[in-house]
């Protein structure tokens, strides 16, 4: 899947997901999500330095999980509600590959839990679970 | 307390993280959003989650979840239920 505006309604520079390997709705989504230099929160994190800030990390296993609903997600409500079990275990940098891989855990009243890894080159960099509302 | 009560209580304090509470702690009628143990959404979905898993009863929807989780009581009549079927 690659028309992601489609199905997302996040918009440059806040768009973190180029591209969607697999997806079972319901179940499981991998996507992909290319680091480059042209980043526009590389030029300060960090001056010299760049690496990508740990919380966008974070909102790129959200944004994956957004394929995780069948429907386009224009015109919905969805919101981060929580955020568990937070490891940066490594740096993204310019140039990887970032791996996306989410899981739904299970939903409940418009809320669901997600378990999510960010990896690249096989690496695990990022593992959290979020919980996301549906309003 | 019955044995099953009990393990709902326990089943409760742990996945839902209510450390230094014990299962006589929490009363059988107190409601468990709100007034009484006062949980919310989160640990909603959270006992949803343990009861799937420790009791092997799903609650399917939110009227379902609305009648079990008016009290540690009435989720253990619940389960009992439940698990009968």
């Amino acid at each position: 899947m690659t028309d992601i505006p489609a199905h997302l309604p996040h918009r440059y520079p806040f768009l973190l997901v180029d591209r969607v390997l697999e997806r079972e709705p319901g179940l499981r989504v991998v996507a992909e999500k290319l680091v480059t230099n042209g980043e526009p929160y590389l030029q300060g994190h960090f001056e010299g330095r760049p690496l990508v800030p740990g919380v966008l990390l974070l909102e790129m296993l959200a944004q994956a999980g957004g394929f995780l609903e069948s429907d386009s997600l224009h015109g919905a409500a969805i919101f981060l509600a929580g955020v568990r079990e937070a490891r940066f275990k490594a740096p993204a940098l310019p140039g990887d590959r970032l791996r996306l891989e989410v899981r739904a855990e299970g939903a409940y009243a418009g809320l669901m839990k997600l378990k999510g890894t960010v990896s690249c080159e096989g690496r695990d960099l990022c593992t959290a679970t979020l919980l996301v509302k549906r309003l | 307390m019955s044995d099953l009560k009990l393990r709902v209580k326990e089943m409760i304090i742990e996945r839902l993280k209510l450390e230094g509470m014990t299962p006589d702690q929490i009363e059988d009628e107190a409601p468990l959003f709100g007034d009484g143990l006062g949980l919310d959404s989160i640990d909603a979905l959270e006992l949803v989650l343990g009861i799937e898993q420790v009791f092997a009863v799903k609650i399917e929807d939110e009227a379902a979840g609305l009648r079990a989780f008016k009290s540690v009581q009435a989720l253990t009549d619940f389960i009992a239920e439940q698990s009968k079927g």
